[in-house]
């Protein structure tokens, strides 16, 4: 009795522990994104006061006729300016005489039209460029006024870039405060939740299944069966935590059903499938639906390419994300304050995770058409979302280039080592399993032939047998 | 002077800011809409155009809906026009008959709504594809031999009219212009507030996991979103729509009776959606005009076509075909398309007519 | 009539024991057996057996076993055109995938032809009342046949990339467009077609005389003769090997060598002429045929189709009996509600078996 009151406990504490991680973790997010948004405002307001105060300067050198490089220049930039639009009048103006020509019997007439035409528009081009000249150059120098009139300038331009940067530190430091104040209060709690939990632990034996400690997945005489056809027979094998796990096996040996049996899509005929979801719970798999799995840490890519294509590539990643987003429909139907920071959140957590695998270029683009290299890395990308204590690749490197192939095993790698998940792959590639797999189990007709490191493996003989046939 | 200058500017691009946010256009539609009605009081504008406005706006509510089932989820029904006339019916029982308060009878028609998407859903779960569409083509006929038999509640085959309905307490007599200026100001917040729920459904987690479930269930799945659960919220959200828009018909007509909402219907909605465009809200209003607007608003005062209204019939009919088998992601995406090409063409226009006027470069 | 309400409270009794037994078989024996979902569909099947031999058996005890027959009878013309239009949805939707909503509109096209080529003949003095109907119906036949074969080759084959909710949506444009034009044509009348004879056949069946009136006997001769020929083209021609090909996949059919295009033109070709005759026996009837009068068979023919699966012939020609049956029946039992009960009962048919009687399950690979 007591046990089973204590097992309740346990699992009452770990729903309240992951409710305050999560938020803390939310408001912890949320305050980077807003506060690298205020920091980028302020910049950009006292980076455009600066602006202006050196372009005010320049007006006022020009007044006072200080500089007189300055002068010369804008001069030069005005008269430029004139010249260009009289060379357009003049084109046309020879062009429509090319034109008259062409057709008119009486050249000289149109040439004489012509010449004057043009001769009056020199005029008033010099005309024109005289009167800048005259504009500018008239004025007598002042540098007394200047200096005053510039440190005027000067003083209130910094007084107020001073102003912007005391407010904006003085609100960012507001708004850290308050959420450190929050997460403060949240870890406090989690702490006391943690404590207590780990507590209870201690005093319970809790039901691990008997799974060992670095155990991760343990499927237990799994079998599935399709009419008459044992697809699976049978099966049994640990996946260690941090290992690249490879399963092997002829065509129609039944891999991809294994995992479709993991993940749910098949109901396993018989047999027990249990998955270490953290340090002290364990989970039944068999006990869970389909879109339950993603939830207990798991999530899968396809052997088909299986993307959103009515999506954009990001918008593909913040569907992996679905579980995340904690507004119900009728916030999302009014799309609530916090609907929008959630998003923002994850939409740069999908960058963030984008930028990572390498496809940043591609954030906005619609999946259809891309290379399929591409489709096959944004997969993968989307299972990063939900940071998931286990990735399954069903045939990674099935239609890449030897190029590709070598490059997701290094990217298969990076993910292992900086995301500390368990991956757990099916592939023909034998060259790729032999590289990046801890540990390979090797099945035929749905029985297990052989687990062992890559090169147990490929000194097997069943194995062996298995795929070039018996002799 | 700089100044004044300064301000226009900053409000210039405050517009431009205000003009981005997807609500900006539809309130521009609605006061578009009632600067309609203004001109009607005016004298300007015929009653039949005030007329064909509120239909289109009622039938769009409706289509907006349908669109979130076809165009997002991926669900094909034919039983949309039962779902209207269920509602019309259950305004002009509970509120026109039995005197029961406005809020209350919208409360009823949502959770009957709320009910028959519900079964609809469940049906969903185990029939697919064209068969969900068929069986849902049976459920809208056994809707509407319902509503033929069951006189009590419909009026059998003379239908419910509705003479008067009371709103904050105030009563409205169908027959003079208060009535009618009411109604159409009810339409039009209707239809702005139906527009700012389907965007926002669409852009938000529920809209993205609808359009994943059509795409790839499994992987919809696999990501964590359920499917029936969302099945289910797209029929109810749809049924809800299809709900309301029967509400507001039966306000604006002042009657409804059964043998109206037949297949016809069903299938006509269905064509305003693919035609517009199924997943653009623009798009789904040009369809509704089209399809329900055109006749009324445009083609009866064309001589042509007001002698032959066999030809208004073949004129739809030729439309819907010429669009979806040329236009696949509907007359929206032609207009989008088309107005691209437009800019291209007058760039090329501007580039010949300054090179008959400079000459060319000799560059 | 208090009869009727002890026998539907009798069915209602049976039905739900029968759903009771299955619920308890399914508990406590189906899930532990190894082949579960055989053993599963197996039981559903002998469920909806018994269901609708319980409604039969207890309807013949109700009405008599006689009387059932002898409506049964008067209701083959019915069940004829009904069988006619299934098998053109069905032969369309085989080749095409999708759901042809304009089926009723080009057999009443095609009934029109018919009708407007018999008042012509008569005009001109002809006499021979069989002849000139048989005339009007070889003409109806052709010209939907032709009317078929245009839509699919000019319209439905030109359209860039549709797939079969666009396909459903030209059909439903060609409705409207078939609709405009039959006036146009034809006058804005409704016609009645005068029938082959207007006579009734008396014949005993043990003690009891029954009458089928000789119409009946036409359209069924007619149904017959037809759908005969028409599963012997597709067991036994190129063209049905064709059809059943580009039924499993078009892709491969057309990569095989299998001109599809030539098979789907001729199916709605087909189609269209099986609906001719369908509307040329409907406006035999005695009813007026307006432009849409064949819209409510077009919709049987549906759920008719549904019934018994899109898949196959046979079993949507089951599905077409089924619903003949029940909404022959219906009506005695309560005359404003005979839709909904037919309607209801197929839509439990159809939850219990999704893919219609005799649909077959195809796995979807992940």
């Amino acid at each position: 009795m007591a046990k089973m009151m204590n097992n309740l406990l346990i699992k009452v504490y770990q729903q309240i522990l992951i409710r305050i991680e999560d938020k803390a973790k939310f408001k912890k997010d949320y305050s980077e994104v807003v506060l690298a948004r205020k920091r980028l405002r302020a910049e950009n307001r006292i980076n455009s006061f600066e602006d202006n105060l050196s372009a005010k300067c320049l007006v006022l050198a020009l007044k006072y006729s200080v500089n007189n490089d300055a002068t010369k220049e804008l001069i030069a930039s005005k008269v430029q300016k004139i010249e260009n639009k009289f060379y357009w009048r003049k084109r046309a103006l020879k062009t429509s005489f090319e034109r008259k020509s062409a057709k008119a019997e009486d050249k000289s007439a149109v040439e004489k039209t012509f010449f004057d035409k043009a001769r009056e528009l020199d005029n008033e081009l010099s005309k024109e460029i005289e009167t800048i000249n005259q504009k500018y150059s008239g004025i007598k120098s002042n540098l007394e006024q200047y200096n005053t009139e510039v440190k005027e300038l000067e003083i209130k331009t910094l007084e107020k870039i001073a102003q912007i940067e005391r407010k904006s530190a003085s609100s960012l430091e507001d708004f850290k405060k308050k959420t450190d104040n929050k997460i403060e209060l949240l870890n406090k709690f989690g702490k006391y939740f943690k404590d207590k939990l780990f507590a209870l632990v201690d005093q319970t034996k809790i039901n691990n299944y008997g799974l060992d400690e670095d155990v991760i997945l343990r499927l237990d005489n799994l079998t599935m069966r399709f009419g008459g056809l044992l697809a699976v027979d049978h099966l049994s094998f640990d996946v260690k935590e941090g290992e690249i796990f490879g399963l092997i096996g002829p065509n129609g040996a039944g891999k991809t059903t294994v995992f479709n049996c993991i993940t749910k899509f098949y109901k396993p005929f018989d047999g027990k499938m249990y998955f270490r979801k953290n340090k002290i719970d364990t989970v039944f798999l068999n006990d869970y639906k389909v879109h339950q799995i993603i939830k207990q840490g798991i999530v899968r890519t396809f052997q088909n390419v299986e993307l959103i294509w009515e999506l954009t590539v990001i918008d593909n990643l913040l569907v992996a994300a679905h579980t995340l987003f904690k507004t119900g429909f009728f916030g999302q139907l009014i799309h609530t304050r916090k609907l929008r920071q959630e998003e923002l959140v994850l939409r740069k957590k999908a960058e963030n995770v984008l930028t990572k695998i390498g496809l940043l270029a591609y954030k906005d683009s619609y999946p259809l058409g891309l290379p399929y290299g591409i489709l096959k890395k944004i997969e993968l990308a989307r299972t990063l979302m939900v940071e998931p204590k286990m990735i399954i690749l069903d045939e990674p490197a099935a239609g890449l280039n030897d190029a590709e192939t070598l490059e997701l095993a290094k990217l298969i790698k990076m993910i292992r080592d900086e995301e500390k998940v368990t991956i757990f792959l099916v592939e023909h590639d034998m060259g790729l399993v032999m590289d990046i797999c801890d540990t390979v189990c090797a099945i035929s007709f749905g029985k297990r032939l052989a687990i062992g490191t890559p090169k147990e493996i490929q000194e097997n003989k069943l194995v062996r047998d298995a795929y070039l046939g018996e002799e | 002077m700089l100044k004044l200058k300064n301000v226009l500017a900053n409000f210039k691009k405050q517009f431009l800011s205000i003009s981005k946010h997807p609500y900006f256009g539809f309130i521009v539609l609605g006061l578009i809409f009632l600067f309609a009605l203004f001109l009607r009081n005016m004298g300007l504008l015929t009653i039949s155009v005030i007329n064909t406005f509120t239909l289109v706006m009622i039938y769009s509510v409706v289509a907006m809906g349908f669109s979130l089932l076809l165009g997002f989820g991926g669900l094909a029904s034919l039983g949309t026009a039962g779902l209207v006339g269920l509602g019309s019916f259950i305004m002009g029982y509970f509120h026109g008959i039995g005197g029961m308060s406005f809020g209350m009878t919208i409360v009823i028609s949502i959770i009957i709504a709320l009910a028959v998407g519900l079964l609809v859903g469940f049906i969903s779960l185990r029939i697919e594809g064209m068969y969900l569409a068929i069986i849902t083509l049976g459920l809208g006929e056994m809707l509407r031999q319902f509503f033929i038999s069951y006189d009590t509640f419909t009026g059998g085959f003379t239908g419910t009219s509705l003479r008067s309905f009371k709103i904050f307490g105030k009563l409205f007599e169908s027959g003079n212009d208060n009535y009618f200026n009411t109604v159409y100001i009810i339409v039009i917040i209707c239809f702005i507030l139906a527009m700012v729920a389907t965007i926002n459904i669409i852009k938000s987690p529920t809209g993205r996991a609808l359009l994943s479930m059509k795409n790839s269930e499994s992987a919809a799945q696999s990501m964590g979103i359920s499917i029936i659960k969302y099945r289910l919220l797209a029929f109810i959200l749809s049924s809800v729509f299809a709900v309301l828009g029967g509400v507001l018909y039966i306000l604006h007509t002042k009657f409804s009776y059964p043998p109206q909402w037949n297949l016809s219907y069903s299938l006509d909605i269905l064509a305003a959606v693919i035609v517009g465009g199924a997943q653009s809200i623009y798009g789904i209003i040009i369809g509704v005009f089209l399809i329900f607007g055109l006749k009324v608003s445009v083609l009866n005062y064309i001589p042509f076509f007001s002698n032959n209204p066999a030809l208004i019939v073949i004129f739809n009919g030729v439309l819907i075909v010429l669009v979806v088998m040329f236009y696949p992601g509907g007359l929206i995406r032609l207009l989008q398309t088309s107005w691209f090409k437009l800019k291209i063409k007058l760039a090329k226009i501007k580039m010949k007519w300054r090179t008959y006027r400079y000459g060319k470069d000799d560059e | 009539m208090p009869g009727i309400d002890v026998a539907v409270r009798q069915i209602l009794i049976i039905i739900l024991g029968l759903i009771a037994i299955y619920a308890a078989l399914d508990l406590f024996w189906l899930r532990k057996q190894t082949h579960k979902s055989l053993y599963r569909s197996r039981a559903l099947n002998v469920l909806i057996v018994l269901s609708i031999l319980t409604m039969i058996v207890i309807s013949a005890r109700l009405f008599t076993l006689p009387i059932i027959i002898q409506i049964l009878l008067l209701n083959t013309i019915d069940l004829s055109i009904l069988i006619l239009a299934t098998t053109a949805v069905v032969l369309i939707f085989k080749t095409s995938v999708t759901t042809n909503f304009a089926q009723g509109m080009m057999a009443t096209f095609g009934a029109f032809f018919a009708a407007s080529v018999v008042m012509k003949l008569i005009d001109n003095g002809s006499t021979n009342m069989t002849l000139i109907l048989f005339a009007g119906l070889f003409a109806g036949i052709v010209i939907s046949f032709l009317l078929g074969l245009f839509i699919d080759v000019m319209i439905i084959r030109k359209g860039k990339n549709v797939n079969s909710v666009g396909k459903q949506m030209i059909t439903m444009g060609l409705v409207m467009v078939i609709m405009g034009i039959i006036p146009v044509i034809f006058g804005s009348n409704p016609i009645v077609l005068p029938a082959f004879s207007v006579d009734v056949k008396i014949f005993n069946i043990g003690d009891y005389p029954m009458v089928i009136p000789v119409q009946n006997l036409y359209a069924i001769a007619i149904t017959v003769i037809v759908l005969a020929a028409l599963f012997i083209a597709l067991r036994f021609t190129k063209w049905g090997l064709g059809v059943r090909a580009t039924a499993s996949s078009e892709t491969i059919a057309s990569m095989m060598g299998v001109n599809t295009h030539v098979i789907t033109a001729m199916s709605w070709a087909i189609a269209g002429g099986l609906g001719a005759i369908a509307a040329f026996f409907y406006a035999s009837m005695g009813t007026q045929v307006q432009v849409a009068s064949m819209v409510p068979v077009q919709v049987n023919a549906f759920m008719a189709a549904v019934l018994g699966s899109f898949g196959s012939f046979g079993g949507s020609i089951i599905g077409a009996i089924l619903i003949n049956v029940f909404s022959s029946i219906a009506p005695y039992y309560n005359g404003t509600w005979q839709l909904v009960i037919v309607y209801g009962i197929i839509l439990l048919i159809v939850l219990a078996k999704p893919l219609g009687l005799f649909g077959k399950k195809i796995a979807k690979k992940v």
